[in-house]
């Protein structure tokens, strides 16, 4: 088996359909604005639990395919000291992040039932997988373990607050525990982040303007913020827990509003046109 | 109650463990690094594999045997330097050129379509071979020196029987014709002749010799 | 006669053709009254699932193009979704125009709990017709709008099955499910 496995030959089942990133960008409705959702899912919005469905289906394949970005990080590289090696723990680490996220899949099927959502009802498209691609191992990790983990903090917590809204006890619940384990996940990413460029402070710097370009990627044109009605809102208190300081949040919050920013300006050149 | 002050048998009728073992020190680390080496080639491996299963039920199960094998290798690790080898990576190492080649020809399948290769290698060969080599290290090594290496074998082989069993289970419901019973034997018996070859999961010896039969 | 606008999709890979066809046969299928006609107007523009009946006689039928959009592939039709859609909105019409069901509201007067509640009990007919009727997703919106409570799934039952029911019923239903939520005992 070869290293380095691309995100277009990620295995599934005919249940799935791949939807290429061009498809999005090429869809003349969305004037580059890939999600037109703009206030925070309510149940008692009228669009509000298919919202959640939809969610929650993105959420699953995300988590696949975090799975798969971990299991590839145990395969690709060897343990041992050089540049593209890795720490024998840090595997010990990925293989865990395994198992977490196995778990992740399971629950989001279970969920996915309790919701009225089919496997594969839902488009994917492999945008997280690709983040965990990155021939480096501290860059992939940093891109993965913060960026993409730490948007999943944020999207468990905003899901999270729907279900105690709505009342669901089976959706909180489950929130609840996934939470749990994704701030174990970013924690796991400051801690080797940390550990790895203590003397390198050149690669730190690599690694995390790597982590700001999938922060931005992942910013959904504004989907997240730090405002109350963002769909997804920055969850503080998590992310502190989870290795985060206060000016890191600060720059995610404020590359977040830079994004709705653009997006809202896209979609008032569109509406005049 | 009894006087707490009169004495008591320091081994309990019903302790019966003995003192001899067959492995000195040096036998049980150099076991002990052959363990964590394939441990973590199996956890490689089975990570590696997720990506590449389309079955739902089979990617999700790898991930969580990944782990377990994971777990395995970090309590070999640790138990390295018990063993007096301050430095565990130099003991992690393939009991001969063999295994390596065996790892190298289980791990070698990559398409989508090879989930039986995948499976049949790691569920039918493998885990079998794991838990026969720890099944004998548990079962002659002192019970009371080795006590710690013991505790993890017992943890280690509850994994592997159920793991094992997890995957009978997976390639029973994949294999359901007779072209991919042919398949799964021929891959059985390519990869258990190469294992033949290495001797077992730590070389020649690793189960013992039933033909070499002590003098009356 | 069935009039399906607009004659050519250029936003989405949509066919005129197909959907007249479909609408044609859905409301033959759900037992529609042939002397009236029905309009169907597709935004093709807006990529979101609203849907409403804006009309009885004739009928008219609004969605935005998202709504009859394979959600598995960008900008192409998916019958199945604009199946139950249409078949859907026709029945609300027929229960609109029914004497026996009783007077409805204007759209805009109809609670988010009670439309919800003629949803079901609409959907739950179609299922039984055949069409794609995804109860655990109904269900699922129907406890999110009455509550995730014994009460609730049980009135969701009744809506699901039910054949014959008046809008009187349908409200009581739904103001009944609505009444055991937790948070309204208090």
């Amino acid at each position: 088996m070869r290293n380095l496995f691309p995100p277009e030959d990620l295995a599934r089942d005919d249940r799935f359909v791949r939807v290429p990133a061009e498809a999005r960008i090429e869809d003349p409705r969305s004037n580059g604005a890939s999600n037109p959702r703009s206030a925070r899912l309510k149940p008692s919005q009228r669009g509000g639990p298919d919202g959640a469905r939809s969610m929650m289906h993105g959420i699953f394949v995300g988590e696949i395919q975090a799975l798969e970005g971990a299991g590839r990080t145990c395969w690709d590289f060897e343990a041992g000291s050089d540049e593209y090696q890795v720490p024998f723990e840090l595997k010990l680490d990925m293989a865990r992040q395994c198992w977490d996220e196995s778990r992740h899949v399971e629950i989001s099927i279970k969920l996915s039932e309790h919701m009225g959502t089919e496997i594969g009802e839902f488009g994917e498209s492999a945008f997280l997988y690709r983040a965990a691609c990155n021939p480096d191992p501290i860059l992939r990790l940093t891109g993965v373990n913060r960026a993409l983990e730490g948007l999943a903090i944020d999207v468990f917590n905003s899901m999270r607050e729907f279900g105690k809204i709505a009342g669901d006890p089976v959706l909180t619940f489950c929130e609840d525990w996934m939470l749990a384990d994704e701030v174990t996940h970013v924690k796991m990413g400051s801690d080797w982040l940390r550990k790895i460029t203590a003397n390198d402070p050149e690669r730190r710097t690599r690694a995390l303007e790597f982590q700001r370009v999938v922060d931005k990627l992942f910013s959904f044109n504004g989907l997240r913020g730090d405002d109350e009605d963002s769909p997804v809102r920055l969850a503080r208190r998590f992310r502190e827990l989870a290795g985060f300081d206060d000016e890191e949040i600060d720059a995610i919050a404020a590359d977040a509003l830079e994004a709705k920013n653009e997006t809202a300006s896209v979609e008032s050149v569109g509406a005049s046109a | 109650m009894a006087d707490p002050k009169k004495p008591r048998a320091a081994f309990a009728p019903w302790d019966r463990r003995q003192l001899p073992g067959s492995f000195d020190v040096e036998e049980s680390a150099r076991r002990v690094g052959n363990y964590k080496w394939i441990e973590m080639r199996l956890f490689e491996v089975l990570g590696g594999w997720v990506a590449t299963v389309p079955e739902l039920d089979v990617k999700m199960r790898l991930g969580s045997h990944c782990y377990h094998h994971a777990w395995h290798a970090e309590l070999w690790h640790k138990r390295l330097p018990e063993l007096r080898e301050m430095n565990p990576e130099r003991l992690t190492e393939p009991p001969n050129d063999e295994m390596v080649a065996f790892v190298d020809a289980m791990t070698e399948p990559e398409a989508a379509e090879q989930t039986i290769e995948k499976l049949v290698g790691v569920y039918r060969v493998l885990i079998p071979h794991k838990i026969a080599a720890y099944t004998y290290h548990r079962n002659n090594t002192s019970e009371i020196t080795d006590a710690p290496t013991i505790r993890s074998i017992d943890f280690i082989l509850q994994d592997e029987y159920a793991d094992w069993r997890d995957g009978e289970m997976m390639l029973q419901s994949i294999i359901t014709t007779p072209e991919e019973v042919d398949r799964a034997a021929a891959r059985q018996a390519e990869l258990e002749k190469l294992m033949v070859k290495a001797g077992g999961i730590t070389g020649p010896g690793t189960i013992g010799d039933p033909y070499d039969i002590p003098e009356q | 006669m069935i009039t399906v606008t607009p004659e050519e999709f250029t936003m989405v890979e949509f066919d005129h053709g197909t959907i007249l066809a479909l609408v044609t046969e859905v409301a033959e299928t759900v037992g529609h009254d042939a002397s009236v006609d029905i309009t169907v107007e597709i935004d093709q523009d807006i990529p979101l699932i609203g849907n409403e009946l804006r009309g009885i006689d004739p009928v008219e039928i609004f969605v935005e193009g998202g709504a009859f959009e394979d959600p598995k592939r960008i900008r192409q039709f998916q019958p199945e979704a604009a199946r139950t859609i249409v078949g859907r909105l026709l029945l609300m019409a027929a229960d609109r125009r029914s004497e026996d069901f009783g007077e409805v509201p204007p759209n805009e007067e109809i609670s988010l709990l009670v439309a919800t509640a003629w949803n079901t009990y609409v959907v739950g007919r179609l299922d039984r017709l055949g069409f794609r009727s995804q109860r655990q997703r109904r269900l699922y919106n129907f406890r999110n709008r009455h509550g995730f409570t014994d009460t609730g799934d049980a009135a969701f039952d009744r809506l699901w099955t039910a054949e014959s029911l008046t809008w009187a019923e349908i409200v009581s239903l739904s103001d009944d499910a609505a009444a055991a939520r937790p948070e309204a005992a208090v």
